[in-house]
């Protein structure tokens, strides 16, 4: 898992890494059931207090898309909980909002967002990378 | 461990007629690292000297790891690791004998590290003390500051004479040696991007004060940038907790501290705004040397209108 922390950034450093892990949970990069780095490993790597590395890993736990098993490590969630999605799917929605509104002051009307829709939404959906 | 390492209460210190710290308050629970912020001549250094029993309060009380740092010096000495900032040692020792000569004044030091850390840093055992480099001088009281082990460190500007390589390496070794064997760490700095990741707390000093004393997330989630057009600013001028008022143009920026309570009010009046994150540098900024103007002279008034 390589992660990057942007020193002094106005994004604080819990946000970087819960947003980084999420990001390559996301993307399959990280897979469900995978073991993630100790928080001792990942602070020590990354120059990052572990009450942080703890406090994200808790957070991401929390929204059930990592799996805190007592003794055992931190581990990617095998099936995301409801709360998990529903998170993801407040977030993705905040997103698609920003887009809309940056379309918007770009001039786009409302038949070139429609086609735009239509063009993504006819593309094969590809997971996880080149595969297939 | 639990507990407090250390506790300074209404802590009042001048010299001569210069008031320096005017009532300080400060509580550093058992294994936290406290980044503690402040400008130059803020006051942090004679904080310092204070927790250490080289300058003597004027008022208030400081408990050092449970000793009165007056009466106790010596028990607390023992217990921590101090690092000045202006590093003055027996310039005619090398490296190797400074070592074997601090050595003995502690029970608990532990050799094997201290070479270690001079290995790390770079430091020649056969060189006499006056012949090092600035950076090797204050590498070395870091080492001579850690080889102890000791419970609590007090590092006074630690980084400053280290490389970015050296200050990553030793960030590192406060976060597996020193913060993951629950020791407790006060440290003050200026490159407040590097204590940042490492710190538990930030403690921000400002005329004699403690004004803002929290983890640095919570830091980041309370105080922000709100722009709001400048008709409608006039609510925030009002809010106890802002910080620094800015014009440009038709809009206002201002920080405030609180800021999920303005965001709430301008969202209920039904206002166009934006919010943005800041860095601890600029937060920073913000508690010491943000403007506060009041809602009816603003200063920017006739710049604005010229644009």
């Amino acid at each position: 898992m390589f992660l990057r922390i942007e020193k002094g950034s106005a994004v604080p450093i819990s946000r970087q890494i819960a947003a980084q892990i999420r990001a390559l949970c996301c993307a399959g990069t990280l897979t469900p059931g995978e073991r993630l780095p100790s928080v001792r490993q990942l602070a020590r790597e990354l120059t990052v207090n572990q009450n942080t590395i703890l406090r994200v890993y808790e957070r991401l736990s929390a929204g059930g898309l990592l799996e805190m098993r007592h003794g055992q490590g931190t581990f990617v969630a095998k099936r995301p909980s409801a709360r998990g999605v529903r998170d993801h799917r407040k977030k993705f929605m905040d997103e698609w909002q920003q887009l809309i509104r940056q379309g918007r002051m770009l001039g786009l009307s409302e038949d070139e967002f429609r086609e735009l829709l239509e063009a993504a939404l006819s593309e094969p959906m590809r997971i996880g990378g080149e595969s297939e | 461990m639990t507990g407090v390492a250390l506790e300074l209460t209404d802590v009042v210190k001048r010299f001569g007629d210069k008031l320096v710290l005017n009532a300080i308050s400060l509580e550093v629970k058992r294994g936290q690292t406290v980044a503690f912020l402040g400008r130059n001549g803020a006051g942090k250094t004679t904080t310092m000297r204070l927790l250490i029993g080289l300058l003597k309060a004027d008022g208030g009380s400081i408990s050092v790891l449970g000793n009165d740092p007056l009466r106790d010096a010596l028990a607390i000495r023992r217990r921590t690791g101090y690092l000045a900032e202006d590093q003055s040692m027996f310039g005619w020792m090398t490296v190797d004998e400074i070592l074997s000569f601090t050595a003995p004044f502690y029970p608990t030091w532990d050799h094997a590290l201290a070479v270690r850390y001079a290995k790390l840093f770079e430091l020649p055992a056969k060189t006499k003390i006056k012949r090092l480099s600035k950076g090797q001088t204050v590498r070395l009281g870091l080492l001579l500051a850690l080889a102890h082990r000791p419970e609590l460190v007090l590092l006074d500007d630690p980084v400053s004479g280290l490389d970015p390589v050296m200050r990553k390496e030793f960030n590192r070794d406060l976060i597996t040696h020193l913060q993951h064997e629950g020791q407790t760490i006060f440290y003050s700095s200026h490159l407040l991007y590097e204590v940042e990741p490492i710190a538990d707390q930030i403690a921000i000093l400002h005329h004699g004060g403690i004004v803002r004393y929290e983890a640095a997330d919570t830091l980041r989630q309370d105080v922000k940038r709100v722009i709001a057009p400048k008709d409608r600013i006039a609510t925030l001028m009002q809010h106890p907790q802002l910080l620094d008022v800015d014009y440009r143009g038709h809009e206002t920026a201002v920080i405030v501290a609180s800021a999920q309570k303005v965001i709430a009010e301008l969202q209920a009046l039904g206002c166009e705004f934006r919010v943005q994150d800041l860095s601890l540098d600029e937060i920073f900024e913000a508690y010491v040397i943000g403007r506060k103007e009041e809602s009816g002279s603003p200063p920017a008034e006739p710049l604005s209108q010229s644009v």
